[in-house]
């Protein structure tokens, strides 16, 4: 009796200090690779056993979307379809996916966002390294060519009209984060972050159950304006800080408004979109930043799920209700006016 | 018996005061001033924000140059030759923010960060 209550003991005793151990372990190692791809620094973090090699699949796994979807290399499959002359091209399901998706958005936000926008994208030099200012008669020219509704996406074909050009910018990254998330779940991987140059993916929550603390970069200075605490989800921010030009004492941000032709002026500085979505917040960022506050909110109360922040340029925090109790303002800024969207 | 007892007892403490030095080490580790500048994906340079003097530092990738600015404990891009600037956009380095000169294949990042991530 004595003996097989003291093996108990030991037994438990061991138990604990070796689950103790385990604790210690999940705490300090997550696994984390960096790497330049799709025009940006990704980084992928990842915990758990397979974590390791669910990274470096996670690598290889934008590299190949690169190649599918890159505008600058002339395989990829959207350089395809920008040079096939009104021919239809085949291509693989994903990119003929995230093309359907991008026309379904440029309907539903009422044409803030289209990926056809492209020549006017480069034609103001945003594609390589001569910025300028176009004149008026060459934007009226480009703009014609606009129209993501005339796209024909038919099982896995994909058809311009001759002289339109698409470029997935406002939503590959995002795609490549719900693919990215969906192939870390498939490895074995319950918790993850993923930070595809500013877009952000998390899996899961994190190890120790808690949230995940996503900081917001401030618009107007090298800081965060304010942090959200998130489940599983994704953010995107669109925002004329980053990227951008002056000519004349002008400042040009790279987002192109599809309706003017030129780069958007909605009164707002920078937009983050909340979705469960990758793909979702990063179309729907640059669509708000693009049609601005009022327009922002009828989007919000149409579509529906999803909510955003957004700051304007006077410094006032557009906070959709969904995302008031998760939005904290950072003590930096208050003196910034938060206001509640409902 | 006893003996044997005291034994796996002792030994089960041991395993067990480890853990938790390693926990209370891990968890409670400061956020550090430890910056580490990578190109290509090798690290470079590392600096200690709290340590370094006011200098510049220059980062020539295929004959083009990134000068880094040093100045009272913090770090930002201070020049590139490459077309859109956006690391020197980034201005003074923060957690979470790391500067990225995409031509010149150049990161600058803290090793720690307060946030798991920041959306830009």
């Amino acid at each position: 009796m004595f003996e097989r209550g003291s093996e108990m003991k030991k037994l438990l005793c061991i138990f604990a200090a070796a689950i103790t151990f385990l604790f210690t372990g999940c705490a300090s190692e997550p696994a984390k690779r960096s790497f330049f791809a799709m025009d940006t620094y990704i980084t992928v973090t990842a915990y758990g056993d397979n974590a390791e090699n669910a990274v470096k699949d996670s690598e290889q796994l934008v590299l190949s979307l690169e190649k599918l979807w890159s505008v600058t290399y002339p395989e990829s499959e959207i350089s395809k379809i920008n040079t096939a002359n009104g021919k239809a091209v085949k291509v693989s399901e994903k990119t003929a996916e995230i093309i359907s998706f991008s026309k379904n958005m440029n309907a539903y936000t009422g044409g803030s966002l289209d990926i056809s926008v492209y020549p006017l994208v480069k034609e103001w030099g945003f594609t390589g390294d001569s910025f300028h200012v176009p004149a008026q008669e060459k934007i009226s020219e480009l703009l014609s060519r606009v129209d993501a509704q005339s796209i024909s996406v038919n099982e896995n074909t994909v058809t311009l009209k001759k002289d339109m050009m698409i470029d997935l910018g406002a939503v590959a990254k995002g795609y490549a984060c719900d693919l990215l998330a969906e192939q870390l779940k498939n490895s074995g991987v319950k918790s993850a972050i993923i930070d595809l140059g500013g877009n952000i993916r998390t899996v899961g929550k994190k190890t120790d159950g808690s949230l995940w603390k996503v900081g917001l970069r401030s618009p107007e200075s090298d800081d965060l304006f304010g942090t959200l605490t998130l489940g599983e989800g994704a953010v995107a921010t669109s925002g004329g800080y980053e990227r951008y030009f002056e000519a004349d004492g002008k400042r040009y941000c790279h987002i192109i408004d599809p309706e003017t032709g030129c780069p958007a002026e909605s009164g707002l500085l920078s937009v983050s979109v909340i979705s469960p979505e990758g793909k979702l917040s990063d179309a729907l960022s640059t669509a708000l930043f693009v049609c601005g506050a009022d327009k922002a909110r009828e989007l919000w109360k149409k579509l529906g799920g999803f909510d955003y922040i957004a700051v304007t340029d006077k410094h006032e925090v557009l906070v959709t209700s969904g995302a008031a109790d998760v939005f904290e303002l950072d003590v930096s800024c208050s003196d910034w006016k938060v206001t509640v969207v409902v | 018996m006893i003996r044997s007892q005291k034994f796996w007892i002792a030994v089960c403490a041991v395993i067990f005061a480890v853990s938790v030095i390693a926990c209370v080490i891990i968890l409670t580790r400061p956020h550090g001033s430890k910056v580490i500048i990578k190109q290509d994906g090798r690290v470079v340079m590392t600096l200690d924000l709290d340590r370094e003097s006011d200098r510049t530092v220059e980062f020539v990738y295929e004959g083009r140059k990134n000068v880094l600015e040093i100045k009272n404990g913090g770090v930002r891009m201070l020049s590139a030759d490459c077309p859109d600037h956006v690391c020197v956009h980034t201005g003074w380095l923060r957690s979470g923010i790391p500067i990225v000169c995409l031509p010149n294949k150049l990161t600058v990042e803290f090793a720690d960060s307060e946030e798991d991530a920041v959306a830009r």
